[in-house]
């Protein structure tokens, strides 16, 4: 049985061909969800971990780039990507936090230090932002 | 000039570099001795000042090969020799210090802690105990800086004093910062010497979290104070040393008031006129609790390979925080 987390899902074709199933997640920018799946379906892919994709949210992605261009003042033909590291823009720990922080006041949530933490990415950023802002919706404040 | 040739960098090239430069380097870096117990060596390199295309070239050539790959995957070429300045700063100062003979700072492998803390692998030889070499690296954009200890866990962190912080100051400390630190800051009116004051205070910190080594997490900086007791200022001969005394530093953790932050010893440095440095270290286990000892600092503004230029002592490194022996 699947049990998946999100109710938005795509199977990529090629994750059925083979087992290295991560190089095909990673060509794509798209978020990323574990499926576990039990043995009795499918004998050849038992015990098989896999992801499947689901699409970020293009606003929050393009938010966090125009952020992050602002704080580290990035000349307008630096490619940013989501896979862009921060450590790779210049951004040492003070301007990672300042980061965070213009994140914290655009998107009005609260970011833990124990996730600041793994925020190395573009992507990383909008999808812990994305996470937030759906648990604060949730929680009705 | 500097960006194709480091794209056009084949590993024939390297090669050959590398063999042309193995003799000058074990022939230019000056051999250190090792620093004594509460002794901080501080190496630092000014990018500005490194302009030679083939000395870049060299530096290349100490680098392992993923080391040169991510030089090569920064954008543009000011990070790319950023990047490369830290990794040529690292492997050349420990390999003035000749653990084991070693003096080829090429053949050094590293490796990350439990916690992700960078440290050196030493291969022991049959015999030989492992070096108790422990250092930290940080960098600005226009400084790189490299602090070495012996048997003592150490962090460091350089900013610009003029550092422009993009929120407002308060915003930020109210947010990151303990209370205590909050308060500190919202107590100075000068809104120059505020700025100051909270460069002064994320060196602080961001040493002391570098020198646990145990990442962000396992010390977010809301959880302890730095307090910067300014009730003596004064330097006095001791000795033959000048020991400065420009301000007791100490640490407290909010969450558990037991853990042993008295065992920490920090100095606050101005260094080349342009930037706060701030070092942290574990103090000796021979040294009773309560016990005032300084850090003996020796510190030198270096270029590997091309010179090395004590500066404690002089104009360039002014101790600001601290008890400190230069």
């Amino acid at each position: 049985m699947a049990s998946v987390s999100t109710s938005c899902l795509r199977f990529q074709p090629l994750l059925w061909q083979s087992n290295n199933t991560c190089q095909a997640a990673q060509r794509t920018s798209l978020k990323l969800v574990s499926v576990s799946w039990a043995r009795s379906g499918f004998p050849s892919l038992r015990a098989t971990r896999f992801r499947v994709s689901c699409a970020a949210n293009p606003l929050t992605m393009q938010k966090v780039c125009d952020i992050v261009r602002k704080q580290l003042v990035l000349s307008p033909e630096t490619q940013l990507t989501p896979e862009t590291k921060f450590s790779e823009l210049g951004a040492d720990s003070l301007g990672t936090v300042e980061i965070v922080m213009g994140l914290e006041e655009e998107f009005d949530i609260n970011v833990e230090e124990e996730s600041s933490q793994n925020i190395t990415t573009v992507k990383d950023a909008a999808d812990l932002i994305d996470k937030l802002v759906q648990k604060k919706a949730e929680a009705g404040t | 000039m500097f960006p194709s040739l480091l794209r056009a960098y084949s590993p024939m090239k390297m090669r050959c570099c590398f063999q042309r430069s193995i003799c000058s380097a074990s022939s230019s870096l000056v051999p250190v001795q090792l620093p004594s117990p509460m002794e901080t060596h501080f190496w630092y390199v000014l990018p500005d000042q490194v302009k030679s295309v083939s000395l870049l070239n060299q530096y290349m050539g100490l680098l392992s090969p993923i080391e040169k790959e991510n030089v090569l995957s920064m954008p543009g070429h000011q990070l790319q020799k950023r990047a490369l300045l830290a990794r040529a700063l690292v492997r050349t100062t420990i390999a003035r210090y000749q653990i084991n003979g070693h003096v080829d700072p090429r053949s050094l492998k590293f490796k990350k802690n439990i916690h992700g803390k960078p440290e050196v692998v030493w291969q022991s030889e049959d015999g030989w105990c492992q070096p108790h070499l422990h250092f930290n690296i940080s960098h600005s954009s226009s400084m790189i800086a490299c602090g070495v200890t012996s048997n003592s866990r150490i962090g460091i962190d350089v900013e610009e004093k003029q550092r422009k912080i993009k929120n407002n100051v308060l915003a930020f400390a109210r947010r990151y910062f303990s209370l205590h630190e909050m308060e500190y800051l919202s107590s100075i009116s000068d809104s120059e010497v505020q700025h100051q004051e909270f460069i002064k205070l994320w060196t602080l910190k961001e040493a002391y979290v570098k020198a646990l080594g145990k990442g962000f997490s396992a010390a977010p900086f809301k959880t302890f104070t730095v307090q910067v007791k300014t009730d003596s200022k004064r330097s006095f001969v001791l000795a033959e040393d000048l020991v400065f005394e420009a301000s007791e530093i100490m640490v407290e953790s909010l969450n558990d008031p037991k853990s042993l932050t008295s065992s920490w010893q920090f100095a606050l440095l101005e260094l080349a006129g342009s930037h706060y440095a701030a070092i942290c270290m574990e103090k000796d286990k021979s040294i009773k609790v309560g016990m005032k000892v300084p850090v003996r600092l020796t510190a030198w503004k270096t270029i590997p390979f091309v010179e090395d230029e004590c500066v404690s002592g002089t104009d360039a490194v002014m101790p600001i925080g601290g008890l400190i022996k230069l």
